[in-house]
């Protein structure tokens, strides 16, 4: 994994501070200042707390909840559920923390599909599906691991927008789909193994070694 | 020197980065060499030198596993090109298994000291806050030579063109281990 951003409790604190001002003023140094001066820090810290401006401002935002939701998982008994459902969980979880901001994620995502983010929104991304899947107890350590990203990281993307528009007040309508993406998925898994099997009836298996 | 990358100057690989590194190149190493006595097991397995065979490879598995584990607690990438290895060590062991049992061991010997040489360099590198890893990559390592030996018992040296293909796998064995370190 690319290394995640600086993380301080300063930083963290800013950021959380800063959150309902970013519904108005947006992923910038201004909601930022406003943001200190409600806590009581020095505004003048914007620019040593987040030299990099708005883009540094989302990419930290984005770990700050990776990590948020990896605490919320820790935290939960995830003996009796099966992969497939702890990856639900953690996704639920992860929104459910961001509900009441839903005007900041959705600027930015604004601010990541930018072309010249195109890069940031890749890693801020891959991050977040490398600490669902590591959420979740993953132990793939093959291409699976690669494969599960992608796989993941499509699901999640899409989840996401339409979470954005999700009228329903407590995430059904977005869990529902991707209850849909998930079980869409499993439906083209079971094909692939199915294949697989087929397919080993005619060529040397492993089993060799 | 007591702590993983202590000398580091400004621009080095911080100790994370480091770590990273070793872990990732490990486990592909491992994957690969256990990639390598399945090819040579798909040959030569139903000879007099399968139970050697068989054996080695449990142990490769036993690194792999290890590797494995840590790829996952420790939140390391695995390279991008184990498909890449999967085949090419297939490849390799079978190929040399093909050429004869003596070529098969010269094939273990030349991977066996790529890897004794590149384990030895990590170990040296680690400080003592990595001690679990630099314990396992050093009873990883005796292996390996253990390996070597027995290549070596089981006449390697006669095999055809011994230095020719002793000199190719190990270099290759290099250009594998210095690409699956980044990629």
């Amino acid at each position: 994994m690319t290394a995640p951003p600086e993380r301080s409790p300063e930083r963290d604190a800013a950021l959380l501070a800063m959150l309902p001002h970013v519904a108005a003023l947006g992923w910038t140094r201004a909601a930022l200042r406003r943001g200190l001066r409600d806590t009581g820090a020095d505004p003048l810290d914007a620019e040593l707390l987040f030299p990099g401006g708005t883009a540094a401002l989302v990419e930290a935002w984005t770990d700050l909840e990776d990590r948020r939701m990896q605490a919320a998982m820790a935290a939960r008994d995830l003996a009796g559920l099966r992969l497939a459902e702890r990856v639900r969980l953690a996704v639920a979880l992860r929104l459910e923390a961001a509900r009441p901001y839903r005007t900041a994620v959705r600027r930015a995502v604004a601010v990541l599909a930018l072309p010249g983010n195109a890069g940031l929104a890749t890693r801020t991304l891959a991050r977040t599906v490398d600490a669902i899947w590591h959420a979740a107890g993953d132990l793939s350590a093959d291409f699976a691991w690669y494969t599960k990203r992608f796989i993941l990281g499509a699901i999640y993307a899409a989840t996401l927008l339409f979470w954005l528009r999700d009228d329903s007040g407590d995430d059904s309508a977005t869990l529902a789909f991707l209850d849909r993406r998930l079980a869409d998925h499993a439906r083209f898994h079971k094909a692939q193994l199915r294949c697989g099997e087929r397919l080993s009836r005619w060529l040397p298996g492993e089993a060799a070694g | 020197m007591s702590e993983t990358a202590a000398g580091r100057l400004p621009g080095d690989l911080t100790a994370r980065e480091t770590i990273e590194r070793f872990i990732r190149v490990d486990h592909a190493g491992e994957y690969g060499a256990r990639r390598i006595y399945q090819g040579q097991l798909a040959v030569l397995g139903g000879g007099p030198k399968g139970d050697l065979l068989r054996h080695m490879k449990q142990q490769e598995q036993a690194h792999l596993d290890r590797f494995s584990d840590l790829v996952v607690t420790r939140r390391v990438r695995p390279t991008a090109l184990l498909p890449l290895w999967h085949v090419a060590g297939f490849a390799l062991g079978a190929v040399t298994a093909a050429l004869g049992e003596k070529a098969a061991m010269a094939c273990t010997v030349a991977v066996e000291e790529a890897i004794d040489e590149h384990y030895a360099g990590q170990a040296a590198e680690l400080g003592d806050d990595e001690a679990d890893l630099r314990a396992s990559i050093e009873t990883f390592r005796a292996e390996e030579l253990e390996h070597r030996d027995i290549g070596l018992a089981n006449g390697a040296e006669e095999a055809p063109g011994y230095r020719l293909l002793y000199n190719i796998i190990k270099s290759g064995c290099r250009v594998a281990i210095a690409v699956s370190e980044r990629v």
